[in-house]
């Protein structure tokens, strides 16, 4: 059968399957009715060049589930959340759109709403697809602009920019423009100071030295006041919080400089330091940077969490359904929920009964069934049925919220130790500045003599190379963040290398962090011979996580696996599935399923099982159970070797944390946890005074993630397990966890270096400034030099060794 | 050599380069560069019909302010 491409989509189908249709001469294929109708429509609006623009990207098709939630968007409880209402009466709401592959898509959405009556603005981010839109609530209603949206085959969630994105992207913006600034400033400087630098040793003439002292004066300048404003904020607040930190350094180091400098010039002896002025705040400056560059993208991922979160419910009163806001539910309403719909008040079930997906409570993702008179928990996610339930608690109380709550809590509270880490540098630099008024003091007693004196102590604060101590941390830190990052760790600020490097304990969940998070086969009997292609056909109809693990098991014993065309297939739930082949009937799932269908079973064991049979008799069973990640145990035990405590925390039930604990050679197991039992374990290690590292990947491990001192997250994990976290491995290796904190330590080590270094620099320079024995030459030497060698000790770092088998890496 | 041409040239390298950083900010501050992806595809659409779409989208905001002007003394 010839396979064709879908004239909307472009994705591939057999054509034998396809909607045929000739439009004005040209023989189009639809692969449903979803691209046949967006097709047409586009055509009609004189929009089909966009299929030009499109080119050979693929999109998804549309899907022609008719959705009623429309009429929830002109809900006033959805407005007051969502919408923003301008002062000319205009509205204002962002979405995130889905469905968006190519630039083409962005095209099409914006011109789509362009044409529509009164929206007046539509702008669409292709990088994160976020669109805001701006719309004149008379002419058009929010519904309406959502139907236009899901009519071309996209889909339109809405979220609220004013959490954090807002401020990020200000903040991004406001770096840039910034780093702009004093790149510009420095590079300019450069050549000049090369004029400057050659004239020293060739000999200039004064009045040509003053030139180039005032050009780069006037280069300077911006640099320091605009780009530099922000170490000055910094030193301010520090100051108010009578803390020394590494901004009132920089402030400090580099304005002295700047002051003297001036003073060189208006007086015309002496050398200027404008150089040296703009390279600091340069270089730190565009650390920071980086630092918020990686927040912006964190944030970004955590809209789409809260944007699921549904704002209504439909509450059944008296026979009628009506859809109420879920602030407005009290306890006793019978709520009903259908399937795919997220659970957000807590209850027991009334009537009817389904599977239910806990995975965001407990991170295991085998569904569980549940019927009347069962509790429901808020997080969970009903899969396949339409129950009623009672609500037991209101929303503010149910435990989706208050893990809502909890996160946002513990987000602001994340503990510092940042501030530790600066307090090196920030004792020196009290100590240099005390050195440098004593200095003046002194002098001024001993000369009586204001302008030398001044001299002197400015110098020793130059010579004290604020470079050399400035770069020690950033530098460090900026090489051993590109050197995870090169192995696909991710640090999201720099400070969580000196943190990590500085913990003792490290706290790891289960599933999906050190095992896979999806069963698989370990064990499987053949009883008789059997057509695989019939087990094949019957688990590939489903999307329980079982029959997905025994799909990818024949597939990797298999080859030529087809699917053969089941008839009747029947899934019941939390049992099994059933088919007829021909005259066969044929039937897969567990142990109590088969005693149903009268089908004896002789295996027993911890892990699940699934039995498969044909016409009651059995011919197969396969043990499942969740697998270790490959490398886990020799991670945890680098970890151990490098002198880490390690403890599992887990939502499982004892039986399969023991053993899988036993398998990753982990002493200490903590199960059944739910969310905010794992936080405060995290807050009793706490209080026993250990650092703590968790790792994680789930919804249930954000909180603890959050109070973690380090949190590392699987990059496959929620994006809001992500999002809390300061470390994330995007390969999902266990070994990450342990070469994170190897360049940690590694990192670490240069700081103390640098900082030794410049601290012994300083022990000999500093003194000889004092005495006032500082020449011109030594100074403008000595402080690149200091510069230099700290770059250099920190460039170090990407010598740091891995394990055996990364080396082609 | 003068210091007058050594002035000159600092100053009009200077400003030269001092008038593409402002460009340069004013389009960072307009917003220019918030979506790397867009900004690249951007020569790609760009075409009569795209200046037609931004005529079209002035005026509707146009007729959206005047509509809010008339409809003040209303209330």
């Amino acid at each position: 059968m010839a396979k064709v491409k879908c004239t909307h989509c472009n994705l591939i189908f057999d054509e034998s399957a396809m909607i045929i249709e000739e439009v004005n001469g040209d023989i189009c294929y639809f692969c449903c009715h979803g691209c046949q109708g967006v097709y047409h429509l586009l055509r009609n609006e004189g929009l089909d060049t966009f299929y030009a623009k499109l080119g050979g990207a693929t999109l998804t098709p549309p899907t022609n589930v008719p959705r009623d939630d429309l009429e929830r968007f002109d809900l006033d409880g959805f407005r007051k959340k969502y919408v923003k209402i301008h002062h000319d009466g205009s509205n204002e709401i962002n979405l995130i759109i889905e469905g968006i592959h190519c630039s083409a898509c962005v095209w099409l959405n914006e011109k789509v709403l362009h044409k529509t009556d009164g929206i007046i603005e539509a702008t669409i981010n292709y990088t994160n697809n976020k669109a805001k839109i701006i719309w004149d609530n008379e002419t058009i209603g929010l519904s309406q602009i959502i139907q236009t949206i899901r009519s071309i085959g996209y889909d339109a969630f809405p979220y609220d920019p004013a959490l954090q994105e807002e401020r990020a992207t200000k903040t991004r913006r406001d770096y840039y423009a910034r780093i702009l600034v004093a790149v510009f400033g420095m590079m300019n400087i450069m050549w000049i100071a090369v004029a400057q630098y050659a004239g020293y040793f060739t000999g200039i003439e004064q009045r040509f030295k003053d030139i180039l002292n005032v050009a780069e004066f006037v280069l300077a300048t911006p640099v320091l006041f605009y780009s530099g404003s922000v170490f000055f904020r910094g030193a301010y607040y520090g100051y108010k919080n009578r803390i020394v930190n590494m901004d009132t350094l920089v402030a400090t180091g580099a304005t002295l400089a700047y002051i003297y400098s001036i003073y060189a010039m208006i007086s015309k002896h002496g050398e200027v330091y404008f150089d040296s002025v703009v390279m600091i705040i340069t270089f730190v400056l565009v650390g920071k940077y980086l630092e918020v560059l990686s927040k912006k993208h964190a944030v970004d991922t955590l809209d789409l969490l809260t944007s699921t979160i549904p704002t209504e419910v439909m509450v059944v009163h008296n026979g009628i359904k009506s859809l109420v806001a879920v602030e407005n539910i009290a306890i006793g309403d019978i709520i009903e929920v259908r399937a795919g719909e997220k659970i957000v008040i807590d209850g027991i079930i009334t009537d009817g009964a389904g599977s239910f997906d806990e995975s965001s409570l407990t991170g295991e993702s085998i569904p569980l069934y549940k019927q009347e008179g069962d509790a429901i928990l808020s997080g969970s996610i009903c899969l396949d049925s339409v129950i009623r339930y009672r609500a037991t608690k209101d929303a503010s109380n149910s435990l989706l919220h208050s893990i809502v709550t909890l996160l946002e809590e513990s987000v602001t509270k994340k503990p510092k130790i940042e501030q530790l880490a600066n307090s090196i540098s920030g004792y020196f630099s009290v100590v240099i500045l005390t050195i440098a008024i004593a200095t003046f003091i002194g002098w001024y007693l001993y000369d009586n003599n204001f302008e030398k004196a001044l001299i002197i102590s400015i110098s020793v604060i130059v010579i004290a190379c604020p470079c050399a101590l400035g770069l020690a941390t950033p530098m460090s830190t900026l090489v051993g963040i590109s050197v995870a990052a090169k192995r696909g760790i991710l640090f999201k600020e720099a400070t969580f290398l000196e943190n990590m490097a500085k913990s003792t304990m490290v706290a790891i969940d289960k599933t999906g962090t050190i095992t896979e998070g999806k069963p698989s086969v370990v064990n499987a009997i053949t009883h008789q011979e059997f057509d695989y292609n019939l087990l094949y056909s019957l688990v590939i109809s489903s999307n329980h996580p079982i029959s997905q693990g025994i799909k990818i098991f024949l597939e990797e014993q298999n080859n030529n696996l087809h699917e053969l065309k089941l008839k009747e297939m029947q899934t019941l739930q939390a049992k099994g599935i059933m088919a007829k082949y021909d005259t066969h009937s044929i039937a897969g799932g567990n142990d109590a399923f088969m005693k149903e269908l009268g089908i004896k079973t002789t295996l027993s064991s911890k892990h699940s099982l699934f039995f498969f049979a044909i016409d009651g008799v059995l011919v197969a069973s396969f043990e499942l159970s969740d697998k270790l990640r490959i490398g886990a145990k020799e991670a945890l035990l680098t970890l151990k070797s490098l002198g880490l405590k390690v403890v599992m925390l887990t939502g499982d039930h004892a039986l399969s944390a023991n053993a899988i604990a036993k398998e990753a050679g982990i002493d200490n197991v903590y199960h059944s946890l739910l969310p905010q039992d794992k936080a405060k374990l995290i807050d009793d290690f706490h209080a026993k005074g250990e650092r703590v590292i968790m790792v994680g990947d789930g919804i249930n491990d954000s909180i603890a993630l959050a109070k973690a001192d380090i949190a590392i997250a699987m990059g496959s994990g929620a994006d809001i397990a992500i999002n809390v976290s300061d470390v994330v491995l995007l390969d999902e290796k266990p070994q990450k966890i342990a070469e994170a904190y190897r360049i940690s330590k590694r990192t670490y080590q240069a700081i103390k270096e640098n900082l030794s270094f410049s601290i012994v620099y300083n022990i000999i320079a500093v003194p000889l400034a004092v005495m006032g024995f500082v020449y011109p030459l030594v100074s403008a030497l000595s402080m690149s030099l200091s510069s230099l060698i700290v770059v250099g000790n920190s460039i170090r770092i990407k010598r740091i060794k891995f394990n055996k088998g990364n080396k082609n890496e | 050599m003068s210091s007058n041409i050594m002035i000159l040239m600092l100053s009009v390298s200077t400003f030269l380069g001092a008038l593409g950083l402002i460009a340069l900010l004013w389009g960072l501050k307009t917003g220019q560069f918030d979506d790397q992806s867009k900004f690249i595809d951007g020569a790609r659409y760009d075409n009569e019909e795209e200046l037609r779409d931004a005529a079209m989208m002035e005026e509707k905001k146009k007729s959206q302010k005047e509509k809010k002007e008339n409809y003040r003394p209303a209330d």
